[in-house]
């Protein structure tokens, strides 16, 4: 049964453009996947090194932007009279463009920061995704500031001469960002599964213990930043090609707040955590939208995460699972004591 | 007033959810309106939103468009750009809005447009200032607010009168107050005036006694300010604590000078600044009988005086709507479109009619406003004889 | 030269309120481990309640302010107790969580209940500067310093001089040791956290008036907050104070000669910078980092 879970919901997402007409709710289940992709990546920080890192916004912007860059072509000084022009390449190059050059930052940012820890790491991390931001908003000639990056291209699959697809409708970039998500997620069980990801855990239960054994602390923790970047990266790219327009509100603390919300309402250190986290926290404000004034919403919103913390600490999946796994308890030892048990009851 | 403003809100959502449901009235047209209700715009957004309503009322009263009554559907961007693009989105597929206003800043309007050429609806434009709305190629944009450039070359007509030798620019960081400083600042060095520093702020900013000083100790004879009227009282605040004695002159028409008299006090007098609109004297305004009208009826509702500076796009902005409709025969998208073209009626601040702007076959409509000069001394609003 | 000292008196004067809010929340941050992302909203609350006091219902001014801190110290023994207190776990993403939703709520409380246009406070002082050569001040900022510098001090009085500021001390350095000495960990949490926002309330109630109240302005106070923390070492008021000049000081001079657009960028490039060669913070006495 637990097998077959994740097939069931991977079939129900590729038919969803069959049987849902409405392009509004199309619309936010693109972005909220996307933001899920992000979540995801975060949670590899979040969940499994232990990390708080509160500036995952920042790689989700660099990808925005390094894509965005990548297609539209630039022509910047760099310092006295030395200047770099760069010519529009075609915008699936700007998504592995993206991925890498968010790995880069990722492991620059997460060299300097993994210095120190706890709410200090907390504190670096949302002052580097700060500086990003009014360097994104200051640089007027390589990001156009504040008046942003328009008229972004959307991807273009295929090979010319052999054929080319572009990705206009949402069906076909519902699609997109469902196999690329489904990458991710590919991407992050395998490294979580891994000999690495088992060394990430040992030093996100016990920093201590797991060096004194010889796990090179710095080196795990900087290959999980860089990881995690990555693919918070390409969810920047997708979410660029999408909205067609990227400025630099795109490092604002509340999307950062976002992706910590749907790690840790999902379940964080669980693969499935942010994926429910996503969904719930990417249709809320939909649902809301109708019956609340906006300053309510937002009220609501708030409150909810409280209290999503108070009654489920762990976490939605842990929650579920935990219920589950009672409830099979309960049934268990029900039959054992009505003597109805049989070897092999309980698997 | 608040209550006003958060019932009506209520009201308007419910409304709108009511209609999503079904249970509306199909004898109505329906104008989306996308305004930052909440979040770092919420003022100005309700303003312009209010000002959309009385238009949309007094229209009703006079038996509607087509026959039919126009229905405001009014959602809020939440002053952040992708929520501006989802709302745009949800009016047009759940709502099928024929067409739309909006979205108060140039960010949240950019974040939108791509939206209006995949459904090929269209908008009218009613603040935002960013000279790249019109010269983008998107025919479904028609802009009744002016750009920071087509504000200098307004002003560009009686700025001689000023006799400005040098100026300096406090701008804040976005696409308009940069805009403005680029505009004017081409504007100025034609006329040979020199431009001298250019500081900006951020947009959350308070304390701007850092460039101030700067400006403080420069050789230019004269300041121009450009930002929303929050900062503008800061500033004023803090260049009369440093005993800044320079001519101000602001930009930008969210001045809001009642405001600024109001929370700046002593500190704002002998300052010049351009608007859009002048509730002060209707008779100087290009429409004065409607400009009356409108503003008895703001004040009848009870809202705030201030707020009349920014409303009166919202007014504006429904009246054209109505007019494009009406003119069209029909409530579709296309129809709406071609007739924005056609149109040509009295707006607040001059004619409103549309010209060509941007990349040949896929122009946009820019109207071309009015501005007045207007000064505060001694703690009231005048207009000068210049 | 001119400018330059306008520009020091200047952060002087910003100095003193900034240190207010370091303060505040390096004891919370120091004694709880609580990354307090409402420390803003109660800089904002401190200034609405001037605002209710002073301007919305006529009354003094002073009375204005010395509301907004008693006010702003039992909203924070309230948040302390209903919110923190029953949590019940060390979990640093889970406290911070809640400070994150209590954030939301309370900005939007205040959204909702004085709308988003900003409020001016007027105050007592007069309109026209303090003039001493080249460099003006205003009347109000000088009060501004005064009321700050005597808090300061108050505070520094309190964890040093009294016994529940030794009680706090003790917790700091050890916390079960200090419970097995008797010291009531409970009480001091709240006590902390009403202390601390009681400090974040009188920096709002004492710069509201100078600038403007908005309901967004806590969120660069938070920021602010945390690099002067940062600076000045977790838990130390001493270093707080300092850090909380240093931060106005590099502000004014990179803002006036350096840019002014990246003017709040300031804090920021200090946290990092502080973080990355000298983590304890410029003053900290032997502290384990984290």
């Amino acid at each position: 049964m637990k097998r077959a879970l994740p097939v069931f919901w991977l079939v129900l997402l590729l038919t969803v453009p069959l049987w849902l007409r409405d392009q509004y709710l199309l619309h936010t289940l693109i972005t909220t996947g996307i933001f899920t992709i992000a979540a995801m990546s975060l949670n590899l920080l979040l969940g499994y090194t232990g990390q708080l890192s509160l500036g995952h916004v920042a790689f989700f912007g660099i990808g925005a932007y390094a894509s965005a860059l990548t297609t539209l072509g630039f022509d910047v000084e760099l310092f006295a009279g030395f200047r770099v022009v760069h010519q529009p390449w075609p915008a699936i190059v700007g998504f592995f463009v993206a991925i890498v050059v968010a790995g880069v930052s990722g492991y620059m940012i997460g060299r300097l920061s993994f210095k120190v820890r706890g709410a200090y790491f907390v504190i670096v991390t949302i002052s580097f995704a700060e500086v990003t931001r009014l360097v994104a908003l200051n640089w007027v000639e390589l990001t156009q500031g504040p008046l942003a990056l328009t008229n972004i291209p959307p991807f273009t699959l295929g090979f010319p001469g052999l054929g080319t697809y572009t990705l206009w409708n949402k069906v076909a970039y519902y699609y997109f960002v469902l196999a690329a998500g489904l990458g991710a997620y590919v991407v992050i069980s395998r490294l979580v599964g891994s000999r690495i990801g088992r060394a990430m855990i040992a030093l996100k239960n016990n920093e201590s213990l797991a060096s004194s054994v010889g796990i090179d602390v710095t080196r795990y923790l900087v290959l999980a930043a860089v990881v995690s970047a990555a693919v918070a990266g390409g969810a920047g790219s997708l979410y660029a090609h999408y909205l067609k327009i990227i400025d630099p509100d795109i490092f604002l603390f509340v999307y950062t707040v976002t992706m910590v919300i749907m790690v840790i309402t999902g379940g964080k250190g669980t693969l499935a955590g942010p994926i429910v986290g996503g969904i719930i926290f990417g249709f809320l404000p939909v649902i809301v939208r109708d019956f609340a004034a906006p300053a309510m919403q937002w009220i609501l919103y708030g409150a909810l995460m409280i209290v999503i913390v108070f009654v489920l600490p762990q976490g939605v999946v842990p929650a579920v699972e935990h219920w589950v796994t009672n409830r099979a308890r309960r049934k268990l030892a029900a039959t054992i004591l009505a003597g109805t048990a049989k070897p092999g009851d309980g698997r | 007033m608040r209550e006003y403003q958060t019932k009506t809100t209520l009201a308007a959502m419910l409304l709108a959810a009511g209609l999503t449901t079904g249970a509306g009235a199909q004898d109505a047209i329906k104008v989306g309106v996308i305004q930052p209700l909440s979040g770092a715009f919420a003022a100005s957004g309700n303003y312009v939103a209010n000002g959309a309503r009385i238009a949309a009322d007094e229209i009703n009263a006079k038996g509607g468009v087509l026959g039919k009554k126009i229905e405001l559907v009014i959602e809020d961007n939440k002053s952040i750009p992708t929520e501006a693009a989802a709302v745009a989105e949800k009016l047009i597929v759940r709502d099928k809005v024929p067409v739309m206003m909006g979205a108060w800043g140039s960010g949240f309007t950019l974040a939108v447009m791509p939206k209006l050429m995949e459904y090929k609806v269209p908008m009218l434009v009613e603040t935002s200032s960013a000279g790249k709305i019109t010269t983008s190629g998107n025919p479904y944009i028609f802009r009744i607010s002016p750009p920071s450039a087509i504000e200098a070359v307004a002003f560009a007509k009686i700025v001689d009168r000023l006799k400005i030798g040098k100026a300096d620019f406090l701008v804040v960081n976005n696409d308009w107050g940069r805009g403005a400083a680029e505009d004017f600042g081409k504007m100025f060095r034609e006329r040979n005036i020199k431009v001298g520093l250019v500081e900006t702020m951020d947009p959350p900013a308070q304390d701007m006694s850092a460039q101030l000083a700067k400006i403080k100790a420069s050789d230019a004879d004269t300041l121009i300010i450009t930002t929303a009227v929050e900062q503008l009282t800061l500033i004023f605040k803090q260049a009369a604590a440093i005993g800044l004695k320079k001519r101000v002159i602001t930009t930008g028409g969210s001045q809001s000078p009642d405001q600024l008299i109001e929370q700046a006090g002593a500190a704002a007098n002998d300052t010049t600044h351009i608007m859009f609109f002048t509730p002060w004297d209707p008779n100087v305004s290009a429409a004065p009988a409607m400009a009356k009208a409108f503003i008895d009826e703001w004040k009848k509702r009870g809202l705030p005086f201030a707020g009349l500076t920014e409303s009166f796009r919202g007014y504006d902005g429904i009246r054209t709507i109505a007019a494009a409709i009406g003119k069209a025969g029909k409530a579709e998208p296309e129809a709406i479109r071609a007739a924005l073209w056609q149109i040509e009626l009295d707006g607040m601040n001059g004619k409103i009619k549309f010209e060509k702007a941007g990349p040949a076959g896929q122009e946009s409509g820019q109207s071309n406003p009015g501005i007045y000069l207007i000064r505060i001394e001694n703690g009231k609003v005048v207009l000068p004889n210049v | 030269m001119d400018q330059f000292l306008q520009h020091l008196v200047n952060a002087v004067i910003l100095g003193g309120t900034y240190a207010l809010l370091g303060i505040g929340l390096t004891l919370i941050f120091g004694i709880m481990r609580v990354v307090n992302f409402a420390h803003g909203e109660l800089y904002a609350f401190g200034a609405y309640t001037v605002y209710l006091v002073a301007a919305a219902l006529g009354l003094d001014f002073f009375l204005g302010l010395a509301v907004a801190v008693i006010a702003g110290a039992l909203l924070g023994a309230l948040i302390e107790i209903t919110l923190l207190r029953p949590l019940r776990t060390d979990d640093i993403d889970t406290v911070m969580l809640v400070m994150i939703g209590a954030w939301i709520v309370m900005q939007n409380t205040e959204l909702m209940v004085w709308g988003g246009v900003a409020k001016a406070i007027v105050t007592p002082f007069p309109d026209t500067p303090l003039v001493i050569g080249p460099v003006s001040l205003s009347w109000l900022r000088v009060f501004v310093l005064l009321v700050a510098l005597v808090l300061i001090v108050g505070s520094y009085l309190l964890i040093h001089r009294t016994k529940l500021g030794k009680a706090m001390r003790a917790t700091f350095q050890d916390r079960d040791t200090a419970a097995l000495m008797g010291v009531n960990i409970k009480g001091i949490y709240t006590a902390t956290f009403a202390i601390g926002s009681g400090l974040a309330a009188a920096a709002g109630a004492l710069l509201g008036p100078v600038f403007l109240v908005t309901p967004t302005m806590g969120d660069l106070a938070s920021l602010k907050a945390f690099a002067i923390v940062i600076l000045g070492g977790l838990g130390n008021i001493t270093g707080a104070t300092i850090g909380g000049f240093i931060l106005a000081l590099v502000e004014e001079l990179g803002a006036g000669y350096v840019s002014s657009g990246y003017r709040d960028a300031m804090g920021f490039l200090i946290i990092i910078a502080v973080l990355l060669f000298k983590p304890t913070g410029l003053f900290a006495r032997a502290e384990r980092v984290g």
